[in-house]
């Protein structure tokens, strides 16, 4: 084994793969366009904001009350969730021009608040009447969610305006000051018992809803990020099939096989020196496709070289090219031309694609497909990086699947090596 | 002169089919051996034998001294397949450097000497162009360079001619007197009797996977050809032409419009010849007679033409 041999190798692998303009198009410019699309459609810039509903209001109220109609649009127009404005509020003139903007798709909501509103929310119980609009089911559960949320809250506080202002305004002195209750909430006056018990009927369960997913998909720069090394994995696994697929069959093609036979170069050196070609070449489209997420598409992706547990990224990657590269090898058993084993290896690498966990989340993924996830294991590995750089798991816990990805890889490679010989000496003696 | 090649006693099967029958040759040091036969008699095997890509089933190959599986061995020989396995995304530079470093040879004295191939081929100006953009002859020169890289003992050349202009093929014969003369042992495998007769200090006829016939050409010439061959012509051919020639009792090839019949006596042949195509209504357009060439030699060991 010689340098220069596995050089030449690795030179011209690298140097025909950027001259060809469909390998271009596959290993750099189709996961960019991926990744793209991911994070300006699929998860655009807006994605997990709260959002704002465009809502249509028509007041028929003429009450005098202090609360009324015109305070409510108020209460529309100025509520916020997390700084966003809830509501887009349009004022309509009758409940028909609504009705029909709301069927044109122009409003994702609408209120038509009736005459007597005013008294009926200071004295007895307000009506009000809800249109609420969508394109999908998707649309009208969050349209619907928003606006019940919304009413919820305001009736609560209602509720609660209208206790405080009861107990300001009932007459105390019908009740002795030194009157007492005696229960399971201990002793009290009676006149804060009763406080407490009309808050029970406004809000009989004061439930406290506290918001807790994953850091890590719970933003959209992570979610990109996640999807980011998705598009790698993607990208890895149907190029480093390619590699593989077509390493001998295409040396056949072009007559170069024979020639390269009868140097002094070895079978094996060809074998180091594509795979190490087929290598540079995925790093190469790997750093693209990352520094596209990072700097153009807003992924979170950290990785810090003085931390040890993030040198197991790159190692992942090459366990992954060197997997992946490796089944390529064992594709090209199944094909006689190189045209063939392209169309195999291309197939197949996208099917697995989105099939086992490498762009979709395998917890989306029906039951066989879940299996067939949670068995692949060039998964594993890109697991293994997500878990490092997305999810930030600890060195302990990073070790153990690096060093299952690492006897994986070896045993696949090695598979790989042995249909690579048995397909040379197939064209050898053709 | 020194054997650089010794094969000897070689067989090789594909299956069922037996491809090489106990194949024994020599090339020495400043000579040309011309391997002649048709397609598909087992020359191609055997130089695949000799190059060590493939291995013999019995038999023994040399190449002074070591086996040709050994990298030594590969280190001797520079072996130019049919298709000369040039990488068609690179230039023709790339690929007389690819090449070079698959035999171990890296560094600025390979540029200098690339570039001396590349000039002797007439390649120079062309060398930084993609090699999909060369044409068939250019191919061949530049397959022939790449072969010359490590500047070998032994060359081993595929039908180096196939398919070239008789203007380039001229230019490789060139090329490879000159690797004779420079004490470089050559095997070409041809189908071309032109090719093995101009060439060749010696000719090895194989056929069926059996070497039937070896010597220099002039030797097999004198030792099977008739002494004269007479080459007729037609304007038109005679209604029966196969029953012609057969009632001439002689043997004869039939090479498109022309015929070429051996003749040991052509003042005595010539007469009857032409009686018998006038007969079946044929007119001659020109009648020679010459010396026999190498397809004369194989027509009359196995009755065939070299196809």
């Amino acid at each position: 084994m010689k340098w220069y041999r596995i050089k030449a190798f690795i030179v011209s692998g690298v140097k025909t793969t950027f001259r060809e303009k469909s390998a271009i198009f596959w290993i750099f410019i189709w996961p960019i366009i991926l990744v793209l699309m991911t994070a300006y459609v699929f998860i655009p810039p807006s994605a997990g904001q709260p959002v704002t509903l465009d809502l249509g209001v028509v007041n028929n109220d003429h009450s005098k009350a202090p609360f009324n109609g015109t305070a409510f649009i108020d209460v529309l127009e100025k509520i916020e969730y997390n700084g966003t404005k809830l509501f887009n509020v349009k004022i309509y003139d009758n409940e028909t021009k609504l009705v029909d903007d709301l069927r044109k798709g122009r409003l994702d909501a609408g209120i038509v608040i009736p005459d007597g509103f005013g008294e009926n929310i200071t004295y007895t119980q307000a009506r009000l009447t809800i249109y609420v609009s969508g394109g999908s089911i998707y649309s009208i559960q969050v349209n619907r969610a928003v606006m019940s949320e919304f009413l919820h809250f305001f009736s609560i506080n209602v509720g609660l305006k209208k206790i405080e202002m009861t107990m300001k305004y009932m007459n105390m002195s019908y009740v002795p000051a030194n009157m007492t209750t005696q229960g399971p909430w201990g002793n009290k006056s009676f006149i804060e018992f009763l406080e407490e018990y009309f808050k029970g009927l406004v809000l009989p369960v004061n439930a406290t809803i506290i918001e807790e997913t994953p850091e890590a998909l719970s933003y959209r720069p992570a979610i990109v990020g996640w999807y980011v090394l998705g598009a790698l994995g993607m990208m890895m696994l149907y190029s480093g099939f390619l590699v593989g697929a077509v390493a001998v069959v295409e040396e056949k093609e072009r007559g170069s096989l024979e020639r390269i036979l009868s140097t002094p170069a070895s079978e094996t050196d060809m074998l180091i020196g594509k795979t190490v070609a087929g290598l540079v070449v995925l790093t190469l489209s790997s750093i693209a496709i990352i520094v596209t997420g990072v700097f153009v598409a807003g992924a979170k992706i950290t990785w810090n070289p003085f931390e040890i547990t993030d040198w197991l990224v790159p190692l992942n990657l090459i366990l992954i090219g060197l997997m992946t590269i490796g089944i390529g090898f064992i594709l090209s058993l199944l094909s006689k031309t190189s045209r063939g084993a392209s169309s195999i290896a291309t197939t197949i690498g996208l099917l697995l694609a989105f099939t086992a966990g490498i762009w979709f989340p395998k917890e989306w993924m029906p039951g066989p497909m879940r299996f067939l996830a949670d068995i692949f294991p060039v998964t594993w590995a890109l697991d293994t990086i997500r878990d490092i750089i997305v999810y930030n798991i600890g060195f302990n816990e990073a070790i153990v699947g690096t060093i299952r990805n690492i006897v994986v890889t070896t045993l696949i490679f090695m598979a790989g090596i042995m249909a690579y010989k048995k397909v040379i000496r197939k064209y050898v003696e053709q | 002169m020194e054997e650089l090649l010794i094969v000897d006693g070689v067989w090789k099967k594909f299956g069922d089919k037996v491809v090489l029958k106990n194949v024994s040759l020599v090339v020495h040091s400043g000579e040309v051996v011309g391997l002649l036969g048709p397609n598909g008699a087992g020359k191609t095997t055997l130089l695949r034998i000799i190059s060590g890509v493939l291995k013999p089933d019995q038999g023994r190959v040399s190449i002074k001294g070591f086996n040709p599986v050994d990298s030594k061995a590969r280190a001797l020989i520079g072996f130019c397949p049919q298709e000369p396995g040039l990488i068609a995304d690179l230039t023709g530079f790339e690929n007389m450097l690819f090449y070079a470093r698959l035999q171990g040879l890296d560094g600025k004295s390979v540029i200098k000497r690339i570039k001396e191939l590349l000039e002797v081929m007439g390649l120079t100006k062309d060398a930084d162009r993609l090699v999909r953009k060369y044409s068939g002859g250019m191919k061949k020169k530049l397959g022939l360079a790449t072969t010359l890289i490590h500047d070998p003992e032994i060359l081993i050349l595929d039908e180096p001619t196939t398919g070239m202009d008789p203007g380039v093929r001229r230019e490789v014969w060139r090329i490879i007197e000159e690797e004779r003369e420079r004490g470089k042992g050559i095997l070409i495998a041809t189908h071309y009797m032109e090719e093995a007769d101009a060439l060749s200090d010696r000719v090895y006829i194989i056929d069926q996977g059996r070497i039937i016939a070896s010597g220099s050409p002039e030797e097999l010439k004198s030792k099977y050809a008739p002494s004269s061959v007479i080459i007729v012509e037609f304007y038109k051919q005679p209604r029966d032409l196969e029953g012609v020639l057969q009632k001439t009792g002689l043997k004869y090839i039939v090479d498109g419009d022309k015929v070429r019949i051996h003749s040991s006596d052509p003042d005595r042949d010539v007469p009857g010849i032409v009686a018998l195509i006038h007969e079946e209504g044929g007119t001659i357009k020109t009648l020679h007679v010459a010396k026999p060439t190498l397809e004369d030699v194989f027509l009359k060991l196995t009755g065939r033409r070299i196809e």
